[in-house]
């Protein structure tokens, strides 16, 4: 398009009254581009201007300096046109005072010794707009080939049931596949369960069979029994998907990537890309590669991963001393829940009536943690299930011991009610040991509320181990994706399959697939129901997103996508290998093949890449590149004592937040940094900031989210892949006798900017310290 | 402290504590609010939180040989304060009334004090014992005529001491017998508790930590450090002092009678009379204070033992109080009447002392002595 480029200035907002409105506008003039300013941009008279420009000048690139981009933005919308928007409020004069960077008279000007911090941080940021939006274009949407709004759901219980429901209402057509004979899962198996709403205080009949009914009933609900998924091919929208019998061996079986240890000779020497493609081959035998698509293969728009869970089964005579597989009365809450179902609760031994039964919380043994994969729903499963005992028998009784009693919100009601039983005690406490003790069984347990180390004794006892996620097992999904069949690194979660569980809930690391249920975490059968429903709300966001070539999250609605230039492909995989989401499949050759919508727009690949060939339409290598090159960077030419510049760049998703939220707290932090926001870290290319050191910029940072095991990155590996780039970096630096120390990488959190200023501030002593960049005014 | 503690829970006790007015029991999440909130509470091994556990568990080898159960003063601070309405004043005071029952014997009598079903059997003992032996005796007269209404000319002295002495007998028998296991059981729990630096119990060094709590119960000290039911500390005090008050009358009226051969009715002018009319509109007064300040009280509960208590104090001022107030309008009959449902009033708070919530007049003394003596 033929950019016709307007600049527009608010003088709002104290905008105008620290800044020197008139030099500012000096920046577009000295370009020949047309400025404007306003009093109060934001206002109804202010957008009429630009409307007028657009509409009587044909202005369609437009610059706007005024706030942050993170508000108005639905005012400074215009349709057709680049937008790019300079924020000279929060980013300017709300955290630099004119108290501290004091305007310079007239004689001082220039004197070589005065500067005005300020205003050239204001010129700066506005060129650095100027020259973004002369290398940026309008995104077009990316349209897959073809579109199906089928969703897929893996996993007939209560999760899978109810998220299909979900979706058939909302008018979606729903094919379920459960690998068992029939509908119902674990839910189907159960004596009682938990209430479904209020007041939640006491146990109601299982809800499945009412669910199953429902879901046999409904005409957008297709059901498969005993399949399973024997790959998922293609992409969100048009995923193609075969399925088969549990057991069954076919060749669209999904192929696993070669293990790490194969793409090695006996010497220690990697094998090239051909032979690791061969012994890829070997490796799979049988089974066709990821590209080759089933021709039989089933369209289907998104995924629903409910595949639920299993209960614990613990490793040897890992829970041998709580007695577990040792004594036969003493068994696993599941195994309990399986003699309840069948009748009055009696002992697995002699089939005698259990009237005392003991229920173990955690591991005991001075631990204060509860087994694995537990949650509130065993807290809650272990008041029902002491409920049965006092329901079967008028002088039962049900003892808990446990480390936490979890009730989260209403569930305190239950809880509440349940220990109005006359026949439950509970007590917090450190169970020593399970022993046979006579006709029954003693339990000793120390650090108990009653005081002291007890004794119980006991008919049976009932070990509250966990719910294993289906995804800890086996990928499930079997994506015929290059990164492997199932998800990466969910060992961080204990196989949960989630990628980032507070912000983005239902979300896995593959886009186009959300998980519901036990699959994503121990929970009870109505939060089930309720996951379900959001999972489905996610697939069909996932569904309407890939059909308006619109990104789902968290860059909801983003219209670019990543844009390769084959040509200069070195087939290096470095982009198929880092991206977080598996988007790319590289061919035989190792040339990458995108799958725009399994792409989340995070621009890791564009980070990753030796070459620079990836960009978007409005963000790309050349685009920041120039931005930094824009920065003006004064030398002793210029002034005695020149200021520094020092680059940030910022990720848009926590640490751009914080540093607007510093700036509306009027937050003063260091006029020598230059930021730009940036997609995601990961998306950060080392150009960039080799590009600022050349040009003789004093230092660089990088300010994202926080990285490792409690990573806070929306993108998951983004801030974890930037660290070791910039780690990278610093060698480099070395080599060049400049300090390492001149590059680095910050972690932030949303709520701690107001730790930012002094981020900032030391970071900008410490490069004082350092010295000037020896490359200035080379 | 102990080797390990086998617990039996017993959902009878359970069930015992609630019936008795600790019907909230069951509701307690031992946050520990109440061990925290309350202002008499020591600061090792606090009460109530671990008296509430135990409750909920049915421990009852744990709570009627506590001595801490006797040490709360059903302040109310706790049950106020409670975050789930567990009531733990009201517990201890069902707990207190469990082992009230529990030292007492027999313990058929003591189910039947506890009972309100056999309050009509526990009012007609008097009523049989005092018609019975009088017609034996001869020692009354149901018109006994005369210018001057006497009412030992109906019932007369040799009668009533005839039947209270014996029962006083008893009285301090049942209370010796039931003390005798409650200093044992309470020494031994609070040897496996940790609450006593003491071994044993020494009989001199008890009786004069006795003699050094004194002071703290005439001037109701404890009660006066609590916060919710400060009110009640008055009318309690009243009571307190009504009955030692009654207490001395009878006692000089009994030398008076059997030493000086000097028969009532005495003059209204001598100061023993007036300490009992004194103390007996202190009775009346105190008690109708009680009955309510329960009343008024929704947040603590009132079981038939507090009930018949406070029935029976207020019986029995009143009956006093009319009995005198009849004689000096000459109403004979109706005050001979009144003399001898003041006597049943009588025999019932007496008779029944071990059995009923008045004992605590004995074990929070003794309690109390306990504490000071084992450095609780």
């Amino acid at each position: 398009m033929d950019k016709k480029y307007s600049v527009y200035i608010c003088t709002g907002c104290g905008i105008g009254d620290a800044l020197d409105i008139k030099g500012l506008c000096g920046v577009p003039e000295e370009e020949g581009v047309p400025v404007k300013t306003h009093s109060f941009l934001c206002g109804k008279e202010g957008v009429e201007v630009i409307k007028k420009d657009i509409t009587d000048e044909g202005v369609n690139t437009i610059v706007i300096g005024a706030c942050s981009r993170r508000v108005n933005y639905d005012i400074f919308k215009f349709d057709g046109c680049i937008v790019d928007r300079v924020n000279l409020r929060e980013q300017v004069v709300w955290s630099h005072p004119r108290s501290k960077y004091p305007v310079v008279t007239e004689e001082q000007k220039e004197d070589g010794i005065h500067f005005d911090s300020l205003q050239m941080l204001a010129e700066d940021y506005l060129k650095m707009g100027m020259v973004k939006v002369e290398k940026i274009d309008l995104p077009e949407p990316y349209q897959v080939e073809t579109f199906t709004r089928k969703i897929l759901v893996i996993g007939g219980g209560v999760a899978g049931i109810s998220a299909a429901l979900d979706a058939a209402k909302a008018g979606y057509e729903v094919t379920i596949v459960e690998k068992e004979a029939s509908l119902g899962g674990y839910a189907a198996k159960l004596r009682k369960q938990l209430p479904m709403a209020n007041p939640y205080d006491g146990l109601i009949s299982p809800i499945i069979e009412e669910k199953i009914k429902e879901a046999e009933a409904n005409s957008n609900i297709t059901v498969k029994t005993k399949t399973v998924v024997a790959r998922i091919a293609g992409q969100p929208g048009e995923f193609v998907v075969t399925l088969k019998k549990p057991g069954e061996k076919i060749e669209f079986d999904v192929p696993f990537p070669l293990p790490e240890e194969m793409k090695f000779d006996e010497s220690g020497k990697e094998f090239d890309v051909e032979k690791q493609f061969e012994l890829y081959q070997e490796y799979n035998k049988g089974k066709l590669d990821i590209l080759q698509l089933d021709p039989n293969g089933e369209k289907f728009g998104a995924v629903i991963l409910a595949a639920g869970w299993r209960p614990y089964t613990p490793e040897g005579d890992e829970l041998g001393y709580l007695g577990l597989g040792k004594i036969t009365d003493v068994v696993t809450n599941h195994q309990f829940e399986e003699i309840a179902a069948k009748g009055k609760i009696v002992r697995p031994s002699d089939g005698k009536e259990a009237k005392s039964v003991v229920f173990i919380q955690g591991p005991g043994k001075g631990d204060d943690s509860d087994f694995d994969f537990t949650g509130s729903v065993t807290s809650l499963v272990a008041l029902k299930q002491a409920k049965y005992v006092c329901d079967d028998y008028p002088d039962g009784m049900a003892q808990i011991i446990y480390q936490h009693m979890r009730t989260p919100g209403l569930w305190e009601n239950f809880y509440k009610s349940i220990q109005q039983e006359e026949g439950i005690f509970l007590t917090k406490g450190d169970v020593v040991s399970v022993a046979q003790s006579g006709g029954g069984i003693a339990v000793e347990a120390d650090n108990t509320l009653l005081g002291e180390k007890i004794q119980l004794n006991a008919d049976m006892v009932v070990l509250a181990t966990g719910m294993v996620p289906a995804t800890a097992d086996d990928p499930v999904v079997n994506l015929a994706y290059r990164q492997g069949p199932g998800f990466r690194e969910i060992d961080l979660f204990d196989g949960y399959c989630d990628s980032n569980f507070i912000c983005f809930p239902y979300e896995t690391q593959r886009t186009g697939i959300y998980a519901a249920g036990g699959v994503r975490r121990s929970m009870t059968i109505e939060e089930t129901v309720e996951d379900a429903a959001g999972a489905a709300l996610k697939a069909i966001q996932c569904i309407e997103s890939v059909n308006r070539g619109v990104s789902v999250h968290p860059r909801s609605g983003d219209m670019t996508f990543p844009d390769f230039f084959f040509q200069r492909c070195t087939q290096c995989k470095r982009c198929t290998e880092e991206c977080p989401f598996g988007a790319l499949d590289d061919d035989e050759k190792g040339t990458p093949k995108p799958n725009p919508t399994r792409c989340r727009r995070c621009g890791t690949c564009m980070g990753a890449c030796p070459e620079r060939i990836i960009g978007f339409a409005d963000y790309n290598v050349d685009s920041i590149g120039s931005m930094v090159k824009a920065i003006g960077v004064p030398s002793e030419d210029d002034y005695e004592e020149p200021p520094f510049r020092i680059l940030g760049l910022v990720c848009e998703n926590d640490a751009l937040p914080a540093l607007d939220i510093a700036g509306m707290n009027r937050l003063a932090y260091s006029s020598q940094v230059r930021f730009i926001p940036v997609r995601c870290l990961g998306s950060v290319n080392v150009i960039w900031i080799k590009d600022a050191l050349a040009q003789g910029m004093d230092g660089a940072f990088l300010l994202g989210c926080k990285h490792g095991d409690d990573y806070q990155c929306h993108f998951v590996k983004g801030s974890e892949l930037a660290s070791i780039r910039m780690e990278k970096i610093g060698d480099a630096l070395e080599a060049l006798a400049l300090e390492k120390e001149r590059v680095t990488q910050f972690d932030i959190a949303i709520d701690e900017y107001d730790k930012l200023p002094e981020m900032i501030d030391n970071f900008v002593k410490m490069i004082v310290e350092l010295g000037p960049n020896p490359f200035k005014g080379f | 402290m102990a080797d390990k503690y086998l617990v039996e829970p017993d959902v009878n006790f359970v069930k015992e504590i609630v019936r008795l007015g600790g019907g909230d029991v069951k509701k307690c999440f031992q946050c520990a609010t109440c061990s925290v909130v309350c202002p008499i509470s020591p600061d090792n091994k606090p009460f109530p939180r671990k008296e509430m556990i135990a409750a909920q568990w049915g421990l009852k080898d744990k709570l009627v040989s506590n001595l801490d159960i006797w040490l709360c003063h059903q302040c109310g601070d706790c049950s106020t304060q409670c975050p789930r309405g567990a009531n733990p004043g009201d517990v201890l005071g069902a707990v207190r009334s469990y082992a009230i029952s529990e030292y007492a014997v027999p313990k058929w009598l003591a189910k039947a004090v506890n009972d309100p079903g056999k309050l009509p059997v526990l009012l007609l003992i008097p009523v049989v014992i005092f018609v019975v032996l009088g017609y034996i005796t001869g020692l009354m007269n149901f018109s006994p005529g005369g210018e001057e209404i006497v009412h030992s000319n109906f019932f007369s002295s040799w009668l009533v001491d005839l039947i209270f002495v014996p029962l006083t007998v008893w009285v301090i028998a049942v209370f010796a017998m039931g003390l005798n296991r409650f200093i044992k059981d309470m020494h031994e729990s609070a040897v496996r508790e940790g609450k006593t630096d003491k071994s044993r119990v020494d009989l001199a060094g008890f009786l004069q930590a006795l003699v050094r709590i004194l002071p703290t119960i005439l001037k109701h000290n404890k009660f006066t450090e609590c916060g919710e039911n400060k009110d009640r500390a008055t009318a309690h005090l009243m009571v307190f002092y009504a009955f030692i008050g009654l207490f001395i009358v009878t006692n000089i009226f009994f030398v008076v009678l059997y030493v000086f051969q000097i028969h009532g009715p005495y003059s209204q002018l001598n100061p023993v009379k007036w300490l009992a009319n004194v103390s007996g509109i202190a009775l009346v007064i105190g008690s109708i204070l009680m009955i309510k300040n329960r009343l008024a009280k929704t947040t603590q509960s009132t079981s038939y033992k507090d009930w018949y208590l406070l029935g029976l104090v207020l019986g029995l001022g009143l009956t006093g109080m009319l009995t005198e107030m009849t004689r000096l309008a000459g109403a004979a009959n109706l005050s001979y009447f009144m003399y001898f449902i003041h006597l049943v009033f009588v025999f019932n708070l007496f008779a029944f002392l071990p059995f009923s919530k008045l004992a605590h007049i004995v074990y929070r003394t003794v309690a109390m002595a306990y504490a000071e003596y084992a450095n609780r």
